[in-house]
């Protein structure tokens, strides 16, 4: 790995709009666990996962594939496979535990207080209805409103995410819109009741680069003309940069690091996020290649013990056969690794 | 969408008069010779050749089609040998019969087998879908002769409440025409149900695990809601032409169950037209049949392109 990220000499940066604490939380996980119970195995998709989303604020929760980030969303909103997901641990919205409440209620917030967009706009619309009914069918169900109410409602949210001509493009089906017009018509039907709390997973991953920009750039809009707290999945470090405020990175089910999108960025405390930042490409410093973190995510049905990611890992040490704590190295920046502060290993690498 | 239905139409000409050759043609590679049959034992050989002459079995073969299209065109599909009457006449008589049973079983097999196949789907890998695979397979698998016998045998023969055989018109006593009707009618409907519950089944299966199914469940609606209202309107398009496809095999298919109930339909009537070498009347039913499995087709096209808003902008 090369010297691309020195220790950086000033303090990590203060955060005055967080002091409100945990008053401006309006969504936090604790120990959330989620196995999945096969015919022999079961695979535990996430292990242990806790963070908190602000208010008006966005969080990136970055990991590669299977690292569990899109399981922990869909545990958020119980969408998860009733039949072999196991759920564990607390998932407190307004005052309640989420894993705990009826199926009814749970129906109450979904698409209300939380909503969710997916990453394939492709398919995430039914092909058999026009985008305005299904927009509407969100408020309808949710707002107590005539159905002319909800269509003008409806139209009006696609005005609102910047679709050109709302009123015809609300008459068609989604096979006559592009990609991008589709993903701003789940954003419209997901922040149609005005939700607390959006997930986005992977929002921009089957879209042009040049859409990715254009829809990032409208839920930043969004989020701070409605004040909806989003959580913003992706395995994406770009996105992260260009449109998240707090980031946790995940590793094999596990929150490795977590801070603000500063912290995490220009002081990374777990190797993996070292890792993740090294093999980003970037167009203002010259890199030879992108560095690629050797080795592969550990099997989830066997998962290792002590730190798993301590086997692609070049800061291994004996210790490492233990698992380690969550340690905090900063205010509101903790890393999963014995090794924290990793800077003083900077000439290691 | 007026594009394709255009299409659709003029593909129908061809179609239809490669059907009109395969029908003409078929009845002169049966074995025998009409004229001979009808004569009677040992005829003389002018008693023959009158004959031949008042059918028109004397003209050369191209001659003997137009007569008989000029004739179809007209409603006249001959007249039969046997029963000596206008062939349209005994279709009108026989066909009402047919499509009551055939609309009956269609209807019997849309019900339980859409029904059973949404229920399978949602109850996936449960208990309820296993006893529902074993059912739509029994229906698949049992021959239609020995359901209809076992059916004769317990409901007629041992509790005695239907009649065992014959036919009611509608007209005459819709209560004896139910009684009369409704064995066959389940006969005939319990193989299709069975097919459409398997097709159903994995459909819905499929939908069910689509994305916008999860965008569904995402916005907070009811269960009923995502399955009926989301889930089932995309399953069920293909079920459109599987339906159409199987109520035109019903109208051909049900010839052995028409035997066992003694039902005087199509399936009777083609079947003494064989043996008899009846030629006017085996030609009028089956262009009768194959004229309805076209408009079914044509139908089923033109439902499945309203119900697909892809194909009908």
């Amino acid at each position: 790995m090369d010297a691309s990220n020195p220790p950086p000499a000033q303090e990590p940066l203060a955060r005055d709009d967080r002091a409100s604490g945990s008053d401006g939380a309006v969504l936090t996980v604790n120990d959330l666990r989620v196995c999945f119970a096969g015919d022999r195995t079961t695979t535990t998709a996430v292990d242990g996962v806790s963070f908190t989303l602000r208010k008006g604020r966005s969080l990136g929760v970055v990991g590669e594939s299977g690292s569990g980030k899109s399981v922990s969303s869909l545990a958020v909103l119980r969408l998860l496979p009733t039949d072999s997901a196991q759920i564990s641990g607390e998932i407190l919205f307004a005052g309640q535990d989420l894993l705990s409440i009826g199926e009814k209620q749970m129906r109450n917030l979904r698409g209300n207080q939380i909503s969710m967009i997916f990453q394939e706009p492709m398919t995430s619309l039914n092909p058999s209805y026009t985008v305005g009914d299904q927009v509407a069918e969100t408020i309808l169900r949710h707002r107590s409103v005539s159905k002319a109410e909800a269509w003008t409602q409806a139209v009006e949210m696609l005005r609102l995410v910047r679709i050109p001509s709302p009123e015809t493009r609300a008459r068609q089906y989604p096979h006559n819109l592009s990609g991008g017009m589709r993903q701003r018509v789940m954003i419209a039907m997901a922040l149609a009741c005005e939700p607390q709390v959006l997930i986005a997973d992977e929002p921009t991953t089957a879209l042009d680069v040049t859409i990715q920009a254009q829809i990032l750039d409208l839920l930043e809009n969004l989020k701070s003309t409605t004040g909806t707290a989003i959580v913003l999945i992706t395995h994406d470090l770009g996105v992260v940069a260009e449109a998240c405020d707090d980031v946790i990175v995940m590793y094999a089910g596990q929150v490795v690091e977590s801070g603000s999108v500063e912290q995490i960025f220009s002081f990374p405390q777990h190797p993996y996020t070292v890792g993740l930042l090294g093999s980003l490409p970037r167009l203002d410093e010259e890199r030879d290649e992108l560095v690629a973190i050797g080795g592969t995510v550990p099997d989830m049905t066997q998962p290792p013990a002590g730190c798993r990611f301590a086997a692609r890992c070049p800061f291994r040490i004996e210790k490492c056969a233990e698992t380690p704590p969550m340690l905090e190295v900063n205010p509101g920046h903790t890393s999963r690794c014995w090794r924290t502060p990793l800077e003083e290993l900077a000439d290691e690498f | 969408m007026l594009r394709l239905l255009g299409h659709r139409l003029l593909q129908l000409i061809p179609t239809i008069f490669i059907l009109s050759l395969i029908i003409f043609s078929l009845q002169h590679l049966l074995p025998g010779d009409p004229a001979l049959a009808l004569a009677g034992e040992n005829p003389d050989p002018e008693t023959v050749a009158a004959i031949r002459a008042r059918y028109g079995l004397d003209q050369p073969i191209f001659m003997q089609y137009l007569y008989w299209v000029g004739g179809v065109l007209t409603g006249d599909l001959g007249l039969s040998m046997r029963h000596n009457l206008p062939v349209t006449t005994l279709v009108l008589q026989k066909l009402p019969v047919t499509l009551q049973l055939a609309i009956m079983g269609i209807v019997l097999a849309l019900v339980f087998g859409v029904v059973g196949g949404v229920i399978a789907a949602v109850r996936r890998n449960t208990s309820i879908d296993y006893a529902a695979n074993v059912v739509s397979l029994a229906g698949i698998s049992v021959p239609n002769f020995w359901l209809g016998i076992m059916l004769i045998l317990l409901f007629s023969i041992q509790l005695r409440w239907l009649p065992a055989s014959g036919y009611v018109p509608l007209s005459v006593d819709w209560r004896m025409n139910l009684a009369t009707t409704v064995m066959p009618a389940f006969v005939l409907g319990t193989a299709i149900a069975g097919i459409i519950m398997r097709h159903t089944r994995s459909a819905m299966i499929q939908a069910l695990e689509s994305d916008y199914v999860r965008t569904a469940r995402a916005k907070g609606l009811s269960p009923t809601v995502v399955v009926v209202k989301h889930a089932m309107r995309n399953a069920l398009t293909p079920i459109i032409t599987l339906g159409a496809l199987e109520f035109g095999a019903l109208l051909s298919g049900a010839v052995l169950t028409e035997q066992i109930f003694a039902i005087p339909g199509f399936g009777k009537l083609i079947v003494d037209a064989v043996f008899t070498r009846d030629y006017a009347v085996v030609q009028g039913v089956v262009l009768v049949t194959a004229l309805f499995y076209i408009t079914l087709n044509l139908l089923a096209d033109i439902g499945y392109i309203l119900a697909n808003p892809r194909l009908r902008s």
